[in-house]
């Protein structure tokens, strides 16, 4: 039987006070002026993220040294309202998850909602993961959670 | 306990994500002993997110796929501290009204 194993995508909002443009601005041609790369990134040092701004374009992180690391793939690109990215949260050879983010016009101010999905498709055998899952797998990781809203 | 509440484990986590390693691999990446990754990979093993084989006379460590539950909570908690941040540049970046 075909194991149903759904994880909820993670959903995330967050509303700034600037517009559309130059929220989508920031979050693509500026990233590593917010990107945490202090814990989250693949070389030590990171002087640039790049949003090469097409479909089939990458998001990579340049080391300070000049190394590239890749992060995800462009599958959608709608500047200023809106982008996905095929993400291999995991490793290359593991399925990618994506992520969508639409920028919102709110007044004067910007809603950017955020999906992260697909967490279904990784792994190697869904009802081992559920069983996992279930037994006690996302105990560890509590202080991490929305500890931002 | 809080496997990636520890700024090295999550280094040794991020490196993981680009393939299995070596304690050894590991460490030459991370301003770190080998005992201390071993330390960190341990607690990482043991909350289900890093798993390890041999192969010939190397213990190599990767991260476990099975482990998408745990996984997709650490990045829900990572999007809540990067939109946190985002927030901020874009308001101080952002162009006056």
């Amino acid at each position: 039987m075909k194991d149903t194993l759904m994880i909820e995508a993670v959903r995330k909002t967050v509303t700034v006070d600037c517009s559309v443009e130059e929220a989508f601005r920031v979050f693509t041609a500026d990233a590593v002026s917010w990107w945490p790369v202090e814990s989250h990134s693949i070389h030590e040092t990171v002087s640039e993220i790049v949003f090469e701004p097409e479909v089939g374009g990458e998001v990579y992180e340049l080391s300070t040294a000049g190394d590239r690391g890749y992060w995800a793939t462009v599958l959608e690109w709608d500047p200023p309202n809106r982008l996905v990215l095929a993400w291999n949260i995991l490793r290359a050879d593991v399925a990618p998850t994506e992520v969508e983010v639409r920028f919102l016009s709110d007044g004067k101010r910007t809603r950017v909602e955020l999906e992260h999905r697909g967490w279904e498709a990784l792994g190697d055998d869904g009802a081992a993961k559920r069983d996992d899952y279930d037994t006690g797998w996302d105990f560890v990781l509590g202080r991490f959670v929305a500890d931002a809203e | 306990m809080d496997a990636l509440g520890d700024r090295t484990r999550r280094q040794v986590f991020e490196l993981l994500r680009a393939g299995p390693r070596s304690v050894g691999d590991l460490a030459a990446g991370l301003p770190v002993s080998r005992p201390a990754v071993s330390q960190h990979l341990r607690v990482l093993e043991h909350a289900g997110l890093v798993t390890h084989r041999r192969n010939g006379t190397k213990h190599l460590y990767e991260i476990d796929t099975s482990g998408v539950g745990a996984l997709r909570d650490w990045v829900e908690g990572f999007w809540s501290e990067a939109l946190a941040r985002f927030k901020a540049a874009a308001e101080t970046k952002g162009e006056p009204r």
